[in-house]
């Protein structure tokens, strides 16, 4: 049975009150006001307590829901073949969803999965600012949206919307989302570091109707061709979008003739509610009640940035505790209280962003069976303190490209207290876990003489965490495992460089019993093209402190590397017909430097722009996620496979795994010498015993470099930003050091 | 659906292949996981006390008499669960750029102006209980405290036989080292 309560607005609406163009003459707004006001009252995704117009026949629901997902992959797919970026035809970086008149998540396609939310809070919004009635709302009406202080991850992701009307009623909409690459920001690429204001983001839409009996505007048209410099590829993904978006209408329309309008309105209502439940109970079977811990770790580096705001030209470490509280009634909050204050720069995240991050990590690792929804988000609350890094009070003064950046950073490593209560429950086999990453934008003259923007997409090739029962996934990108990098031609095509390497790295891993999966670096050759200067592309927060990833003894993937060759021989070397480096090789002499002659720079991960000519080379090595257990415990075979397959070398398998081998790596046969790998591991545990000391001896002589504000100046700094910000931090932080109440970090 | 019992040590022991282990993903959860591995570990280790809870690769929360304490495998205990068993461990703390590259070898080690990479390590058996990375100075990590009455009882619906407040004992334990240090 459905109870609706509160708002008895459709009486209102036919007592003479403007008929709306919602269910029953109701607006739009009264609507989400009355889905809200049920939800508060009922805990009931629409005061559905009693699902029963999908439980009354369980196959025609699951037909239902069919229809429903299969119309938004047709779309998906059916953008990929008239798009023109490689962004989407090659690496499929896009999602649709079908929302309620409300602008509340039904079903979502697979891809970048973090927009389920955001999209829907796009369309309320502009529910909320009385679209209906100051801009008009009719079928064909088309809308863009990428106003990232209001729902979005960054600027680049540009929503396209369409309602989709039936009987004479507004009865869904449709979103597709597709990441831009070139929105109209500063140079260089379309998230770009160097910016620090809104104007230098490139171009916003806030909900504007573009477009309207299913075409485009002439002057939005004109106007994208003026904005950018790949307009061309702009409104290719446009039509891409729009012709997914009208795939999907039609089919929508489709499944109202065929199962009635009121099916398709409760039945939606229900998929929400039902996700929801389904969620509560998945929480509830597979993990255990109580408190989780663990910190993410920001490094914002702006201080040598071209920024024409001096202010601004500042390096700061933020972090931020996230303690995750498992109710027994298997809701979840999630809470950020310590978190450092946000800044001038484009890292700041927003609400909307961190909910788009959960919602991509819960869909590959809780929710992953097809049906997550809003329903699947329900469940949970974030605690984001307000003008922290998550939450500024005033998001419209700020640039926002990397709101992903920080966002991600935060959900990686909230990742592995879900993993720590997957394994207290038994579930070992569920817990997964991903690392951030960084890679180069680029901006200037192509090989064919245009200038624009250049966005590779190959920094989704990272290994992914250990679960306690097998090694990680290795060259996966679990954020975006519907993604990949797509083919190295393409890239090449786009922009001027040739690509180096597709060899996994093994010196990225997170060692452990487990080992993560591997990461492949990014080595280009700049070979044609001119004036081209390259930045940072950031999708993560960390550089000189590893993130805290690693799971019962192992450890956290190895840092980013990022090594420039500038005025190399590469040019030569190809002509004498000699080996160029097509590996990372090992992280004390990688093979950029030691086999090409040049101009080595070794910047960190958001360095201020540069220039690359013809013949420079670069390389991006990120790190992977966190190994699992002692990786002294690691099967020896294991290991020799490892070293027969080329994941490890004969260098990390004595160092870190205690193996000794008697035959070089890489070949295709490798003997395990047992009686000198149990010496070696034996040498091992003896020397932990010897170095290790008593937690209490370290507390002490921590505690004395703390007390006595010796810490370095940007941690130091940080610590005064968090303790300003909470109390409860500071609180906390001088208890567990035990020093006077008064002690507050100082800056030397 | 259960898994047998050889299935299920042979999932836990990392022996099933990966097309096994995603139709065990892939399926309805078998229910009674929890009770069985409970089982299993209660078998491997040989203790008469009930492991309550497995922590992580190595430690358990065990009961025994009125406590419940965290337990190596080798039987080193770390006291009451409620306290952070890091407190109780030996650590070693990779806080210059030399024991980082022990193990992050050249640029791949972090730095050590900045930040540490903390090894907790069991004072009895020496094997790697944790591995944490933080910025200098933050406390240590208290990665998981469970609700074990409220799990017991409203999760397993069997409530254990006494109950314990849900609360974080940690910082007593540093209140008395600090104590200690301001007597010395």
């Amino acid at each position: 049975m459905t109870h609706t309560i509160a708002l008895d607005v459709a009486s209102e609406a036919k007592q003479g009150f403007p008929r709306g163009i919602g269910h029953n003459g109701m607006t739009l707004k009264q609507m989400l006001a009355e889905n809200r006001s049920t939800y508060a009252a009922t805990g009931c995704y629409r005061g559905v307590t009693d699902p029963h117009v999908l439980q009354r026949d369980p196959i025609k629901a699951e037909l239902f829901h069919t229809r429903m997902l299969s119309a938004l992959i047709a779309g998906r797919e059916k953008t990929r073949m008239i798009s023109a970026s490689p962004f989407v035809r090659e690496v499929a970086e896009l999602a649709i969803g079908i929302y309620t008149p409300d602008g509340d998540n039904i079903a979502q396609s697979t891809g970048i999965q973090a927009h389920s939310k955001s999209m829907g809070k796009a369309i309320q919004w502009m529910i909320e600012q009385d679209w209906e009635s100051k801009v008009g709302i009719a079928p064909g009406d088309m809308f863009w949206f990428n106003e990232s202080s209001i729902a979005g991850m960054h600027p680049a992701d540009v929503y396209d919307i369409l309602p989709i009307f039936s009987h004479g009623e507004l009865v869904a909409w449709v979103v597709t989302v597709i990441m831009e690459m070139d929105i109209g920001a500063i140079s260089p690429g379309c998230m770009p570091v160097p910016n620090i204001e809104r104007g230098t983001d490139g171009v916003r839409f806030i909900g504007e109707k573009v477009g309207s009996n299913d075409r485009l505007r002439h002057d939005i048209h004109l106007k994208c061709e003026l904005s950018f410099d790949m307009s061309d590829v702009f409104l290719l993904d446009r039509k891409g979008a729009i012709a997914a978006n009208l795939h999907i209408r039609s089919e929508v329309e489709k499944m109202i003739e065929e199962f009635g309008l009121e099916y398709f309105r409760s039945g939606s209502a229900e998929l929400i509610e039902l996700e929801r439940r389904n969620q509560l109970e998945r929480l509830r079977q597979r993990t255990v009640p109580g408190r989780y811990r663990n910190v993410a770790v920001f490094e914002y580096l702006m201080k040598d940035q071209p920024l024409t705001w001096l202010a601004a030209k500042k390096d700061v470490i933020r972090l931020s505790p996230i303690e995750t509280r498992i109710e027994t009634s298997g809701r979840v909050s999630i809470d950020f209280e310590g978190a450092g204050k946000w800044g001038w720069h484009s890292f700041n995240a927003t609400p909307e962003g961190m909910w788009g991050c959960l919602s991509i990590s819960l869909v590959q690792t809780l929710s992953y069976d097809g049906r997550a929804n809003l329903g699947t988000l329900l469940p949970f609350d974030l605690h984001l303190p307000e003008d922290s890094i998550f939450n500024p009070r005033d998001t419209r003064p700020l640039a926002q490209a990397n709101i992903w950046a920080t966002t991600i950073e935060s959900l990686g490593v909230w990742l592995t207290s879900l993993s720590q209560a997957y394994y207290m429950r038994g579930y070992r086999e569920e817990m997964l876990g991903f690392r951030s990453a960084y890679a180069l934008a680029m901006a200037g003259y192509d090989q064919y003489g245009n200038r624009r923007p250049m966005v590779g997409g190959t920094v989704g090739t990272i290994g992914a965490a250990a679960s306690a029962i097998r090694d990680g996934l290795t060259g996966g990108s679990v954020p975006v495992p519907h993604v990949d990098v797509g083919n190295v031609e393409i890239w090449e095509q786009f922009i001027p460089y040739l690509d180096l390497s597709r060899r996994l790295n093994p010196y990225s891993v997170g060692h452990g019993k487990y080992r993560s999966g591997l990461s492949m670096p990014i080595m280009n050759l700049m070979f044609g093209g001119r004036e081209i200067t390259a930045g940072a592309l950031c999708s993560g927060g960390t550089y000189n402190i590893l993130p805290n990833l690693g799971l019962g003894g192992g450890y956290p993937g190895a840092k980013f590397i990022r090594v420039i060759v500038r005025n190399t021989n590469a040019m030569e070397l190809i002509a004498a017909g000699k080996p160029l480096p097509a590996q990372v090789g090992h992280p004390a002499d990688p093979d950029v430097i030691r086999m090409l002659q040049g101009d080595v720079w070794i910047p960190h991960h958001v360095p201020e722009p540069f220039e690359l000519n013809v013949g420079d080379v670069t390389m991006d090595a990120n790190g992977a996620a966190g190994g699992y257990g002692d990786p002294l415990e690691r099967d020896p075979q294991r290991v020799r496979q490892d070293l027969e397959e080329g994941m490890t070398t004969v260098d990390i398998a004595e160092r870190v795994y205690g193996v000794s081998c008697s035959s070089p790596e890489n070949d295709d046969h490798c003997e395990i010498d047992k009686a000198a790998t149990t010496a070696l591991r034996n040498d091992r545990r003896e020397s932990r015993r010897r170095r290790a000391v008593p937690v209490e001896d370290w507390w002490r002589t921590s505690r004395e470099r703390i007390a006595g504000n010796q810490l370095p100046a940007m941690i130091s700094e940080m610590y005064q930003s968090s303790m300003a910000m909470s109390p409860a931090f500071a609180d906390e932080f001088r208890a567990f050091w035990a020093l006077p109440e008064t002690w507050k970090p100082e800056v030397k | 659906m259960s898994l047998t019992n050889e299935y299920l040590k042979a999932l836990l022991d990392g022996k099933l292949a990966w097309t096994e282990v995603k139709n065990i993903v892939s399926r309805p959860k078998d229910d009674d996981r929890f009770l069985r591995v409970l089982e299993i570990l209660q078998q491997r280790t040989g203790w008469k006390e009930k492991i309550l809870m497995p922590l992580t690769e190595h430690l358990y929360i065990v009961q025994k008499g009125n406590e419940r304490v965290v337990r190596c495998d080798c039987g080193h205990e770390f006291g009451d669960y409620r306290c952070n068993w890091k407190l109780q461990a030996h650590i070693l703390a990779r806080d210059s750029q030399a024991s980082l590259e022990e193990i992050y070898p050249g640029l791949s080690a972090p730095n050590a102006e900045l930040g540490e990479v903390r090894e907790f390590i069991c004072p009895n058996c020496a094997v790697l209980l944790k591995v944490e990375s933080v910025p200098l100075g933050y406390p240590l990590i208290f990665d998981a405290l469970p609700d074990l009455d409220g799990f017991y009882r409203e999760w397993l619906g069997t409530p254990l036989d006494d109950t314990c407040e849900f609360k974080d004992l940690s910082l007593d334990t540093t209140a008395a080292w600090g104590k200690a240090l301001q007597a010395s």
